[in-house]
């Protein structure tokens, strides 16, 4: 664990310098980036989707009124700020005056107000704006949004990135899911998108920076664009995309494996980045079916995983050992509750499935096709193996697995990663629980402390809400969380000043000749 | 002849509506459905129904399947979910694409086999057959998604001699589409060239012992032309055949070539339609395919008249 937590160190030093050491370097303008991703953006109308390829150039063209910074804050980005009534009911944004759309029309109150009443009708993730009484237009560069009650999650909800709540005009705004033209204000313009082949996106020189801005910072902070283009190619083949890396087609591989990165590492031609934390890795328990609707079988299962076994054979080289319910650095993380994370023991584990139900039938483990999630299931596999579990995987493709993981039948176990909620904050990370959404039994507990924490204003009780949160996690065995896991990605060593994020940004980057 | 046709035409049309019929059964048979595309696992139920409602997919399959129907005898696919436009037009897209790739390595794969295979023939059971037969088995066992890798290694990586991947249209740049298209061609090829090669060997063998040809070279006909004018196109008619499944295998293998050299072809499209649930896609990608096997074995059927005139079709 101490192994990992100093590289992380040395990472974060040798990221500090590197970003230091670029605003010092000549900036090259002009060039084209070729950034190989696995599959295609489901949709490019980004209040639609929620899908992480979709992200990935969305947030380069489209800006929202509160974006996060590096650390996940929200902060103001096409609104000046938040003007909150006392009562936290009313917020007021001033919009930004001067800003320009792609199509050269100044983005003002209407856009704004059109834009989130789409995006309540049509949204991927329209339950972040659940609490919107209405959207008025309180001036032509002023908004004024009411709620129904009190939510203290509003600004973070108003800057998720998981399916942006995008400005568009208001006359695309006015248009069906899927519909649109792709019109933002953001520091990069839609040019082309080549289905099954790419999308391309250039340099918006109209773009008109937020003026509080100083630096890059998380997906709001200055955007300053050096690339003429950047080209996104649908790779779904990694031998083909590392390929297409060496040979010099590609400057930056979104995600590559352990394997590869360590390949590529000693060259100097390249540069390895490592995204860690960029995600948890999860086991989650059917709690309509039983033995897993039984605590005792739960339990027995927690105390017998051991998870650096998992994480070391699931993600090598990229995880953390961690049991926290948040990624380190976050502003509630605290590993008060997570007491019972890795315990690795096997005699407890007996004990606690004697005073189970468990008979000693098979149960099923669902799982895709990604690698590192059928090996967490085969180690958990192995492991409950020696407490007397008998466990079957069914592996299947993600459409298949997730269709059955949200039925009631047909499984008791199934891992998968949890990348974006983390990252949202505590809300988000309760979301998933609430109403029995994942685990198909309602927890009035969670449910109980998922509105607490919405509605309480006070930073502090909303700290203790979440520890709550997370000892009821281990305490009951609602879920495991195995650790938090990363991402390779490798980048020519021409390309200059880039640093890893939630999604590649290619604002502040350059390419040497 | 004509008789032949509608004969011909009515089995094919009976083949399509099964092939429809399955498409369609399969794919509400296999749990997911397009909205696992679009919201992560984070999506709550009211969020899934409503995409779902959204999609259409909320309807009765029995009126989906309704429309379905309704929608092809009027020549129209359906709209993609994903991509958002007609799937004819998807596919029209990306067909010149497709058909340029198997096209091409039909053509290897013929002019490739029969010559080794006629090569074979002439020597047989020397060495020139014996390399002939081991480089055929070779291409026949060689998976073709490591071939491409190992191809693309070698020749894009190492040789710089070809990109690693992607398409140029014809019509933009002839140089560049011959750039992107021969690698992966050659690699769909090579499987079919070993095909090609045997059965040519195999027919050439048989015709080559036939009394016609002992009479030819009796007469003193030199070796070249007993094998060209009299040896080959009696030989014809098997290879033809196996033109036919030739020309079918490539378009099922184009799906994993188009994959591994990130080509933007039906394949493709198929592929991707299956792993996002985008059901218009693989219901008309699946029809679509089936109408292409059709024709190629019906034109196949009517070159056996033109290659032997004893053939009667009726």
């Amino acid at each position: 664990m101490k192994r990992w937590f100093g590289f992380g160190t040395t990472a974060l030093g040798a990221a500090v310098l590197l970003t230091a050491s670029g605003s010092v370097l000549a900036q090259t303008k002009g060039g084209d980036v070729v950034i190989a991703i696995t599959q295609a953006p489901p949709s490019l109308d980004a209040q639609v989707t929620s899908a992480q390829a979709a992200r990935n150039v969305t947030l380069q063209i489209y800006e929202t009124l509160y974006a996060r910074d590096e650390n996940a804050k929200p902060v103001p980005e096409l609104s000046e700020e938040a003007k909150i009534s006392a009562d936290g009911k009313t917020y007021v944004f001033p919009i930004r005056k001067g800003v320009k759309f792609h199509n050269g029309k100044e983005l003002d109150a209407k856009d704004v107000v059109a834009s989130l009443e789409r995006y309540r009708k049509v949204g991927a993730s329209a339950s972040l704006l659940s609490a919107i009484d209405k959207v008025t237009e309180t001036g032509p560069h002023e908004v004024t949004v009411t709620l129904k009650d009190v939510q203290s999650t509003f600004l973070d909800n108003l800057s998720s990135p998981r399916a942006p709540i995008a400005i568009y005009p208001a006359e695309e705004a006015a248009k069906p899911a899927n519909q649109i033209n792709y019109i933002g204000t953001g520091p990069f313009r839609f040019v082309e998108y080549k289905p099954d082949s790419h999308v391309k996106i250039a340099r918006y020189d109209g773009y008109v920076p937020n003026p509080k801005a100083t630096g890059r910072d998380g997906l709001a902070g200055k955007k300053e664009v050096f690339l003429d283009t950047v080209t996104f190619r649908f790779m779904p083949e990694a031998g083909a995309r590392s390929a297409a890396f060496e040979a010099g087609e590609v400057q930056l591989l979104e995600t590559v494996e352990g394997a590869t990165a360590k390949r590529l590492e000693s060259d100097k031609r390249y540069v390895v980045y490592k995204v860690l934390p960029f995600a948890f890795q999860v086991i989650k328990f059917n709690h309509a079916q039983p033995p897993t609707n039984d605590v005792n079988f739960r339990l027995a299962v927690q105390a017998a995983l051991d998870m650096e076994e998992i994480m070391a054979i699931s993600y090598p080289d990229i995880n953390q050992i961690d049991g926290a319910w948040l990624y380190p650095g976050a502003p509630f993380y605290t590993k008060t509750g997570t007491e019972k994370y890795n315990q690795a023991d096997l005699n407890a584990a007996k004990a606690l499935l004697a005073k189970s139900g468990y008979k000693g039938e098979k149960l099923t483990f669902i799982v895709d096709n990604l690698r590192a999630n059928t090996d967490t299931a085969t180690v958990v596999q192995q492991r409950l193996k020696d407490i007397g579990v008998n466990v079957e995987l069914s592996v299947a493709d993600w459409p298949t697995v997730s269709k059955i993981g949200f039925t009631p039948n047909g499984w008791q176990f199934w891992a998968h990663g949890y990348g974006i909620e983390p990252y949202e904050g505590p809300a988000s990370v309760m979301a998933p629980w609430v109403n029995g959404t994942s685990q198909l039994k309602k927890d009035d507990k969670i449910d109980s402390l998922s509105a607490a924490l919405n509605s309480a204003m006070d930073e502090g009780k909303r700290k203790e809400i979440f520890v709550e949160f997370q000892k009821h996690m281990y305490d009951n065995a609602v879920a495991m969380k195995a650790g938090n896991y990363g991402l390779f990605q490798v980048g020519t060593a021409k390309l200059k000043n880039f640093k890893p994020y939630r999604i590649p940004r290619m604002w502040g980057v350059w390419l040497e000749p | 002849m004509s008789r032949f046709l509608v004969k011909r035409l009515a089995g094919a049309f009976v083949v399509l509506v099964l092939v429809s019929l399955m498409s369609f059964a399969i794919i509400w048979l296999v749990p997911g459905d397009p909205t696992a595309a679009f919201l992560d696992t984070s999506a709550t139920p009211d969020q899934v129904a409503r995409l779902r409602q959204q999609l259409g997919l909320d309807r009765p399959i029995a009126m989906q399947m309704l429309d379905w129907y309704a929608r092809i005898v009027q020549g129209d696919l359906g709209h993609s979910i994903l991509l958002n436009r007609s799937v004819t037009a998807a596919i029209l897209e990306r067909l010149p694409v497709t058909l340029s790739l198997a096209g091409l390595a039909l053509a290897f794969a013929l002019v490739m086999g029969v010559l080794a295979g006629i090569v074979a023939a002439v020597h047989h059971n020397r060495w020139p057959d014996q390399l002939v037969m081991s480089l055929a088995l070779f291409g026949l066992s060689v998976p073709d998604f490591w071939l491409g890798i190992m191809l693309i290694l070698l020749f894009a990586v190492k040789l710089g001699l070809f990109p690693t991947g992607g398409y140029v249209p014809f019509s933009e740049d002839p140089f560049g589409w011959a750039g992107t298209i021969i690698m992966p061609a050659l690699t769909l090829a090579i499987i079919q060239v070993g095909f090609v090669a045997r059965m040519t060997r195999a027919s050439m063998l048989e015709i080559l012992n036939q009394d016609f040809i002992r009479t030819a070279d009796a007469k003193g006909l030199k070796r070249a032309e007993i094998m060209l004018r009299h040896g080959l196109p009696n030989a014809l008619i098997p290879i033809l055949t196996v033109g036919g499944i030739v020309a079918g295998a490539l378009l099922g293998g184009a799906v994993i070539i188009e994959q591994v050299y990130s080509i933007p072809g039906v394949g493709r499209l198929i592929i991707g339609g299956i792993l996002s649930r985008d059901y218009p896609v693989i219901q008309g990608g699946l029809l679509f395919l089936a109408v292409i096997y059709l024709t190629v074995n019906l034109v196949v059927d009517i070159l056996y008249a033109v290659a032997d005139p004893r053939v009667r079709l009726e």
